[in-house]
């Protein structure tokens, strides 16, 4: 918001000075005096006078005028007749659609200089004619922006839900559709201002826009070229304010977009602060394949810092299943992301080690954490579709994964990949394997995420939330063929989920988290046979499952920037007492780890 | 095969389109072009002149007709002849149309050799000095008008230090050296916006690949940072790039006529210019014809390497 | 019971036409019924068509065959006013908490809009109908003047149920409406949609691709593959005795807390073909463990299995 002040408050100065030009008391702008004719500054003319001896600033003032008119009656025709013909094309298709939005494909294929010339050839070199001429220049892209628009608002469920309350088509598009398309119609009006005076000043300078003597910067700057050698100042003030102008405005139409835009929000800028020194926690397990020991991450958000993450202790033996498990938000994937050392840039691990074959990940030199990924540790993410990149095909993405850590020459490289898509369960491998990702469905996808995987016969493989996009059979599907893939390897597997009945059905060991920190730990037998932590019953509790109804958990999982002082599971915790305000730690218990004060007396009263 | 035979039908239809409205263009606005041609400061021409212009141009003919022949013509490549010197618009559209193609093309060059790179990194280091001053740079360019900057490196480069004349043109044939000389001012000029467009769009574009799933994927395979720019972001990058250039190159057919007007540069825009100025209806028809079409024929050249850059687009 | 909502022979198909491709048959001759009050499940895997059938039972897509009529009148064929009295009988919930409310209305209006276009109280009236709307879906009536983004997903469909109860209807379908949700909160909704169902006698076509879910709430199911009816039936029997393959399959494959609830796991190969080229015959003998040649032959019919209990499967008897 900030970026709109500067270029905003100069449009706006120079709009308030083209309108409050006859008030200004300037000379006029047309008036000849030969005499006077290229003179420097004087009293009454502090820019001078031109080469007919007019007044400068008076034409500057009045040129701004000249062009601003031109420029926002065009836009305003335009965007008026643009959104109207987008909003009926886009909202009642069919033939109305092809008319309105074909038609603009006609207008389009003129150039818009060329455009512009040939009417001017047919009405004539004028103002009118130039507003003319740039609102139909500008008309597509309205008609296009507001059409596109339309079909996205069409296809959203809060239209569809106005339009099941029986809402009249006007009363939809006037108050459902045109206020949520009202931020990309701005940018394009604003867009459309800002290249008019472009237009408009080219058009003027070629002699084929406004028609002198009226004043105009396209025909200063014209008048003022003949001058050049004389008076080369003549030629800088109209250029720069042009150029002023029209930068004040891209400015505002780039910050205005940025506004319109959710996904340009800016990023945090990064922080120089230095990791904290290893060295102050327990050795790692012996023989777990990796062990994470109080991982703790920090995001720098334009709101403060916040810890997403706190806390967090996991180990995975070579052949076992670990199943992390929590609800959106609780940290899960971030904690996965650390170990691969992929977390996004806004985010640092700020304490904790997690330590592979011998290696502290957090602590690694990016070249050699590479060596590690893809190879000894392998990652499977939730969305195969946007996880494989569109424009190549899939046996050279899992090709591109052998190479990486293997030197294997192309050919055999792309044998081997056959052979993995094969392991995985795609049928007709070799055909498959010249296949784009779009050609393929999802438990496809997951498959072919998984053959890149385990390409490198990784020590450790992280699962986050694999099947949560596909279809139950599907879903079956991937977790057998995963199940089957670690038998015949041996691998660690790290299998991230929300899903409480796939962790009973694929997991030896779970790892419950909630808002960042870890509750409870343990087999999955006893942690869901006999739950310590009161948000582990809660959550067992709440899976539908038999005939009774499940029960919810009241409230919500607090946001990390407003986690309660205490325990963090406290305000929908049905045992909360005052000891539960104190901040609460993991503890040991009978080779299981929870983190509740109360967990021990309720274990007893249960 | 079928998506591109569509697309080629698609493209004739537009030129067709095209040629109609101009056709009509020109005979439906009020005011008879004869007329209109003989006409001088308010006086009225001699109605015998005006009605032996007609004949000529055919206009007295049914509108029908010379429909007809217009687009009879169009195969064959007659555009008709110049009411100023008689001469056939073809071959003067022939003769300039390259140069002002060498224009574009020159700009085009300098656009994907500065600006794609300089995106990349400005988008790398996203905040850093470069990006801050490449940006600002490209903002800069963007605003100050195509025309402007061609008469202030005129008044700079010629006027003032007098390194080179202030325009003209030598066929390269004639003299390699200095008809690169000439042609290095035009370019910079039609270069700069495309420069600073191509940068801008390539900074978004691979800011927005870096933030992709299929990205991360790429570095949790353990790919090298250079493979993962080559294939991975800068790859995928080209394809809004490219649209946008070839939106930009397209919208300079004709766009030319600035720098060609400002250095002198003999293109298309000076025949186009005088035309427009003595309302030479076969000069500005043909011009605006030839343009349109080739605009239309660069969007279908573009989309089909669309199609191959993006294999989504294929079946679509 | 008497039905309220009754299809016959419901189809519908997108797409196709000139140039293109074979159109997707999102629905083929589906007859349903749903009586006053009664929760019907509908169970599919995505692309069943689902959702297509409950916006045709709404009237909010045109069928391509079949006809849906509510409460004896044909929706198809109504009036304009007609069509606008039907839509304060019946309504929509949706799946996606984030893109079924308006972002840029606060939620008050948003509840109260049924309300407002068909006029149904004095504009004094409202303020208390909207706290009143609010309570009964559990918010608070202070809510009323934020905007969507201030609440939570679970929150969210509140709203969503509200709006879509303010005029008082008498059918409900509801889309997926706790499958973008968290279990925790999921079970929430549900319990409120039990609540308001018993409180309200409504009728609900519930829609879901979570089998339990749907037996926790529904009484009878429906189960969609591929765009036709495989097996409907009172919920207790089909889950209890599915006796379609696929619905074996579809409840094997359901992960379950339980280890002595799991069933023993019946693979599917593959995945369903492509609504847009179907199989002949049964369309899952693609699939199916127990195909064999005659089932390619013609579209099995729905035969009784039990009380109510239907199956579309030439093997049906044989099985189980
Ligand atoms: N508006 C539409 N245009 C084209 N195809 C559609 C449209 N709506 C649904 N379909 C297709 O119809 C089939 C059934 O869709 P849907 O009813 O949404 O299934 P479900 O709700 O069970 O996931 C799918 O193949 C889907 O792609
Ligand atoms: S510490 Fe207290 S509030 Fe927290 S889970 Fe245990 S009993 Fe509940
Ligand atoms: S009809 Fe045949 S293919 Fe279809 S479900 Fe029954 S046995 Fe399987
Ligand atoms: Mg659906």
């Amino acid at each position: 918001m900030r970026r709109l002040w500067l270029p905003g408050g100069l449009v706006l100065l120079v709009v308030l000075v083209a309108l409050a030009a006859p008030l200004l008391g300037l000379p006029d702008p047309i008036r000849q005096d030969v005499a006077r004719r290229l003179a420097g500054p004087m009293p009454g003319s502090p820019l001078g006078r031109d080469e007919f001896g007019r007044d400068v600033l008076s034409r500057l003032v009045w040129g701004a005028r000249a062009s601003l008119t031109v420029a926002f009656a065009s836009a305003a025709i335009a965007c008026v007749v643009g959104t109207l013909l987008g909003l009926l094309g886009g909202w009642f298709r069919g033939l109305g659609e092809f008319f309105a939005v074909r038609s603009m494909d006609v207008l389009l294929c003129f150039p818009p200089v060329l455009l512009a010339l040939l009417v001017v050839t047919l009405l004539g070199p004028g103002s009118g004619t130039l507003i003319l001429v740039l609102a139909a220049l500008y008309l597509p892209g309205f008609v296009r922006v507001t059409w596109a628009e339309v079909l996205s608002a069409r296809s959203h469920d809060y239209v569809e839900a106005v339009r099941a309350l029986g809402a009249p088509t006007h009363r939809i598009l006037l108050r459902t559709v045109l206020p949520n398309i009202a931020g990309p119609v701005l940018v394009q009006l604003s867009l459309a201002v800002a290249s008019a005076v472009v237009l408009e000043s080219g058009l003027s300078f070629l002699g084929l826009g406004v028609v002198p003597p009226e004043p105009s910067w396209g025909l200063m700057i014209r008048g003022a070229r003949g001058t050049m050698a004389q008076a080369p100042l003549l030629l800088l003030w109209p250029c720069l304010a042009l150029s002023l102008t029209i930068l004040a405005m891209n400015l505002l139409c780039d910050a205005l977009r940025d506004a319109a835009d959710p996904r340009t929000a800016p990023a945090a800028p990064p922080r120089w602060v230095d990791r904290l020194l290893p060295g102050l926690l327990p050795p790692p397990r012996a023989d777990a394949v990796l062990s994470m020991q109080g991982l703790t991450i920090e995001i720098v958000t334009p709101r403060g810092t916040i810890r997403p993450v706190e806390d967090v202790s996991l180990s995975v033996r070579a052949g076992e299943t670990l199943a992390v498990v929590g609800e959106s938000g609780s940290g899960k994937s971030l904690t996965a992301l650390a170990a691969m050392g992929l977390l996004p840039p806004a985010a640092r691990p700020v304490a904790g080690a997690a330590w592979f074959q011998g290696r502290d990940l957090l602590r690694l030199e990016e070249a050699e954490h590479r060596r590690l990924r893809g190879s000894a540790i392998a990652m499977v993410f939730q969305d195969p579709m946007s996880s494989l990149n569109p424009v190549h095909r899939i046996g050279d993405q899992v090709a591109e994964a052998i190479r990486a850590h293997q030197p294997l020459s192309a050919r055999a490289a792309r044998a081997r990949a056959v052979d993995l898509l094969r392991r995985t369960g795609i049928a007709d491998p070799d055909r498959r394997a010249r296949a784009f990702p779009h050609e393929l469905s999802g438990g496809m996808r997951q498959r072919v995420m998984i053959a890149m995987a385990i390409a490198n016969r990784p020590a450790l493989l992280i699962a986050d939330e694999p099947t949560t996009a596909l279809d139950v059979t599907v879903q079956a599907q991937i977790l057998d063929l995963l199940a089957g893939l670690q038998r015949e390897t041996g691998m660690a597997l790290v299998f991230i989920t929300h899903n409480l009945g796939v962790v009973a059905e694929i997991a030896d060991r779970v790892t419950v988290l909630y808002a960042g920190q870890v509750v409870e730990e343990g087999t999955v037998a006893e942690v869901f046979g006999a739950p310590l932590h009161p948000y582990t019953a809660a959550l067992l509790a709440a899976v539908p499952e038999g005939d009774g109804m499940a029960a919810g958990i009241p409230g919500t999982v607090p946001p990390p920037q407003d986690l309660p002082p205490g325990c963090r599971f406290a305000p929908r915790c049905p045992h909360a007492a005052p000891a539960c305000d104190a901040p609460q730690l993991l503890a040991e218990r009978a080779g299981r780890a929870v983190r509740c004060t109360r967990a021990d007396e309720l274990a007893l009263a249960a | 095969m079928i998506w591109a035979a569509q697309r080629l039908a698609v493209s004739l239809l537009l030129v067709w389109c095209v040629a109609s409205i101009v056709f009509l263009a020109i005979h439906l606005v009020p005011g008879d072009p004869a007329e209109l041609l003989l006409s001088s400061g308010g006086v009225a021409p001699d109605p015998a002149a005006v009605a032996e212009l007609r004949e000529r141009l055919g206009l007295d003919r049914p509108l029908l007709d010379q429909y007809v022949a217009f687009l009879a013509g169009l195969p064959r490549g007659d555009l008709g002849a110049s009411l100023v010197d008689d001469y056939p618009v073809l071959d003067e559209i022939l003769l300039r149309l390259p140069r002002t193609l060498e224009l574009i093309g020159a700009g085009a060059l300098l656009a994907v050799l500065i600006g794609i790179p300089a995106g990349t990194r400005a988008a790398l280091h996203r905040g850093g000095a470069f990006d801050r001053f490449a940006s600002a740079l490209a903002a800069l360019l963007l605003a100050v008008p195509v025309f402007v900057v061609g008469t202030l490196l005129v008044l700079v480069f010629a006027q003032m230090l007098r390194w080179m004349p202030a325009g003209g043109y030598v066929p390269l044939a004639q003299d390699p050296g200095r008809h690169l000389l000439l042609l290095s001012l035009p370019a910079l000029a039609i270069g700069k916006g495309l420069v600073a467009v191509v940068f801008r769009m390539t900074r978004t574009a691979v800011l927005d690949m870096l933030a992709r799933d299929h990205v991360r994927t790429a570095r949790a395979k353990g790919l090298p940072p250079g493979r993962i720019l080559r294939r991975h972001v800068v790859r995928n990058a080209l394809t809004p790039v490219l649209t946008v250039l070839a939106l930009q190159m397209g919208s300079l057919l004709g766009g030319t006529v600035l720098v060609e007007y400002v250095f002198n540069w003999p293109g298309l825009s000076t025949p186009l210019l005088r035309a427009v100025e003595a309302r030479d209806y076969p000069m500005v028809v043909g011009i605006v014809l030839v343009i349109s079409a080739l605009f239309v024929l660069l969007n279908l050249v573009m989309d089909l390497i669309y199609a191959l850059l993006d294999p989504r687009v294929r079946r679509a | 019971m008497t039905a309220l909502v009754q299809a016959q022979g419901l189809a519908r198909s997108f797409g196709g036409g000139w140039l293109h491709r074979p159109p997707v048959q999102a629905l083929r001759g589906v007859d349903l019924t749903v009586a006053r009050g009664e929760a019907l499940g509908v169970v599919g895997e995505s692309g069943s068509g689902k959702s297509t059938l409950g916006r045709l039972l709404l009237g909010l897509l045109p069928p391509s065959a079949g006809t849906v009529r509510f409460d004896g009148q044909d929706v198809g064929a109504a009036s304009r006013a007609e069509w606008r009295r039907l839509r304060q009988r019946m309504q929509i919930v949706f799946q996606d908490p984030f893109g079924s409310l308006d972002p840029r209305r606060r939620v008050g209006p948003q509840i109260l809009d049924g309300i407002a276009i068909h006029g149904l109280m004095p504009p004094a009236e409202r303020g208390d109908r909207l706290a009143a709307l609010l309570a009964q879906v559990g918010l608070d009536p202070a809510h009323a003047v934020r905007f969507p983004h201030e609440f939570s997903g679970g929150q969210r469909q509140r709203i969503g149920i509200a709006r879509a109860l303010a005029t008082g209807p008498e059918f409900l379908v509801a889309d997926e409406p706790v499958s973008a949700l968290d279990v925790s909160i999921q079970a929430q909704v549900m319990a409120l949609l039990a609540d308001l169902r018993r409180q309200l006698g409504l009728a609900l076509l519930f829609i879901s691709h979570d089998l339990p879910v749907v037996r926790q709430l529904c009484d009878r199911v429906v189960v969609l593959y591929l765009g036709r009816v495989m097996e409907e039936g009172p919920a207790e029997a089909v889950f209890r005795a599915p006796a379609h393959p696929y619905t074996r399959a579809l409840l094997s494959a359901t992960p379950r807390l339980d280890p002595r609830r799991r069933l023993p796991r019946i693979p599917l190969p593959g995945e369903p073909p492509s609504p847009a080229n179907p199989p002949s015959g049964c369309v899952f003998r693609t699939r199916c463990p127990q195909a064999a040649a005659d089932c390619a032959a013609a579209v099995p019919a729905l035969q009784p299995v039990g009380a109510a209990h239907r199956v579309a499967c030439l093997r049906a008897a044989e099985a189980a």
